[in-house]
């Protein structure tokens, strides 16, 4: 049998379903590899074997009896620890929160255990989804399976490298600025940031409450469709929430992208920020690779990022200070040195400036939308670079905010951050493709198609050939 | 064009807004952070809002 560690969603669900793969098995050689390899990456903050083990139980009785409930029966998956799940601590990889348990599951943790799936733990984040990497936290920093002295990217890190070290085929992230397309680019892996409110928040611990989405990350295109598909829907609860039909993302993967109508928004990696040779070579060979698969591709201007990046961080900023204003006042220095300075930068914005930053928010998809009349999907930048070293306080600040991704979630849009190569150092490479609102269907459409022509979705850290 | 803020302002703001408990290492993170933010503000472009422009207050897409 393939090496179990790294089954995609889609191969694993069929060996499950057909009854040729035991979930308990599946879940024991993941538990095996984890507690063989964790220790060097700190993927998970908060290992649950036992739980694993239970829910493997159980998907493997009902499957027995016929009882199979979809896809995601029986498959391992990971939270970020800002994700509640009932009766474990969310601590947002914080002192602040290390005995905060959760007394009731967020949604899309329900959606996962009603969809039969094997909780394996709580995963490593950056603290409160803004600060880090930082080593002065209860827990160290999540690291890269392509060389663990490198950064993963953030905040969703525990999420990226599990599911990059096949620890689990699918980890839950969230993005506010990018957090789950960082780590999914960072990591090799792929990222979806779907339509704003297209998966509910409730129960997963706010960074910015206008900007905050949850998404998966997962080794291939096809298997984020699946499971996007199990936690996409409307929360009449969750006040963002879009109030649209869900179904049918995976509808359009392994349709072709002939005639697709391409938009490349070069200036944000050539002009608004130069980025790193190896990734802008990345992103035009995968430019030229959908050329070569029929697409019609143009370039396509939008407003420059530098405007994008002061209304998202205006916005995150003030609605993170707004949250942590209490501990800020009572408990400053339980927060690591980097959170805490990121936070407080909210803390003198000005009323006005945060009401003109929701005003030009709303100018800015209203026209990012409207390009979508020329173009069907637009590919960009992810990050600027590849991952640098994770103990470069330097280099981690500079890059921090050298990114293409939070444009799309200050308009709204879908966002799927794909694998695009790898660099001479061999660090992963990615690149960004976005839609319309509620065009998630047709980014996979896309990303499938080039991932499919590609190949990069075979390739695996190299640790793991020390197995 | 604003001054640079002080130490001395930032402070006197925590105080105001009781951030009482910040060490002179956390008011120097704060005195970055501040400019940071009174940087960022340079690139809102807000010139082109008309009266007209409404907030996105609770962000909701029509689709």
């Amino acid at each position: 049998m393939t090496d179990l560690a790294f089954l995609t969603v889609t191969e694993a669900s069929e060996l499950l379903r057909s009854r040729k793969l035991s979930p308990i098995e599946y879940a024991q050689a993941l538990i095996a590899r984890i507690e063989k390899h964790d220790g060097a990456l700190n993927a998970f903050l908060r290992f649950t074997p036992d739980i694993a083990l239970e829910d493997a139980r159980r998907a493997e009785a009902e499957i027995m009896r016929g009882g199979w409930r979809g896809p995601l029966h029986g498959v391992p998956y990971g939270l970020k620890d800002i994700i509640d799940y009932a009766g474990l601590p969310t601590t947002a990889h914080s002192k602040i929160l290390a005995d905060n348990v959760a007394k009731s599951d967020a949604v899309v943790t329900q959606k996962l255990r009603a969809a039969g799936a094997v909780f394996m733990g709580k995963l490593s984040t950056h603290e409160f989804a803004i600060g880090g990497p930082c080593f002065d936290l209860p827990w160290p920093p999540a690291r890269n399976p392509w060389n663990r002295d490198h950064f993963c990217g953030g905040s969703s890190s525990g999420s990226g490298a599990a599911t990059a070290a096949g620890f689990v085929p699918f980890a839950i992230g969230t993005d506010t600025g990018g957090s789950i397309r960082n780590p999914a680019t960072m990591c090799g892996v792929v990222g979806m940031k779907g339509t704003y409110g297209l998966v509910s928040r409730r129960g997963v611990l706010p960074l910015a409450f206008s900007l905050d989405h949850v998404g998966p990350l997962t080794r291939t295109v096809r298997d984020n469709a699946r499971v996007l598909e199990a936690i996409a829907g409307y929360d009449a609860l969750d006040p963002g929430s879009a109030n649209v039909r869900t179904g049918g993302v995976t509808s359009q993967i392994g349709s072709d992208v002939r005639g697709l109508r391409i938009g490349v928004i070069r200036h944000f990696y050539t002009r608004d920020m130069e980025a790193d040779p190896e990734m802008i070579a990345g992103i035009e060979a995968a430019v030229k690779v959908l050329a070569d698969l029929g697409a019609e591709v143009r370039e396509t201007d939008t407003a420059p990022l530098a405007q994008y990046a002061a209304c998202n961080r205006t916005i995150m900023t003030s609605e993170a200070f707004a949250i942590h204003e209490a501990w800020m006042q009572s408990r400053p220095q339980d927060y690591g040195s980097l959170t805490r300075e990121r936070i407080m930068t909210g803390a003198f914005v000005r009323a006005a400036d945060y009401v003109n930053a929701t005003r030009v928010r709303a100018k800015l998809a209203s026209a990012f939308h409207a390009q979508f009349a020329d173009i069907d999907v637009a590919v960009t930048a992810s990050a600027m670079d590849p991952a640098c070293r994770i103990d470069d306080a330097k280099a981690i600040e500079y890059t921090y905010g050298r990114q293409a991704r939070a444009p799309f979630n200050v308009t709204g849009s879908p966002a799927l951050a794909v694998p695009a190569g790898y660099s001479k150092a061999g660090l992963p490479l990615g690149m960004q493709l976005v839609g319309k609102p509620g065009s998630e269907a047709l980014l996979y459409r896309v990303g499938h198609a080039y991932e499919q022509a590609t190949g990069w979705v075979n390739k695996h850290p190299a640790f793991t050939k020390q197995e | 064009m604003a001054h640079d803020i002080t130490l001395d302002e930032v402070r006197r703001m925590a105080q105001d807004i009781g951030l009482a408990r910040l060490t002179e290492d956390h008011l120097q993170q704060l005195l970055r952070a501040t400019r940071t933010a009174r940087a960022r503000r340079a690139s809102l472009p807000t010139a082109d809002l008309t009266p007209a422009d409404e907030p996105a207050h609770v962000f909701h897409l029509d689709r």
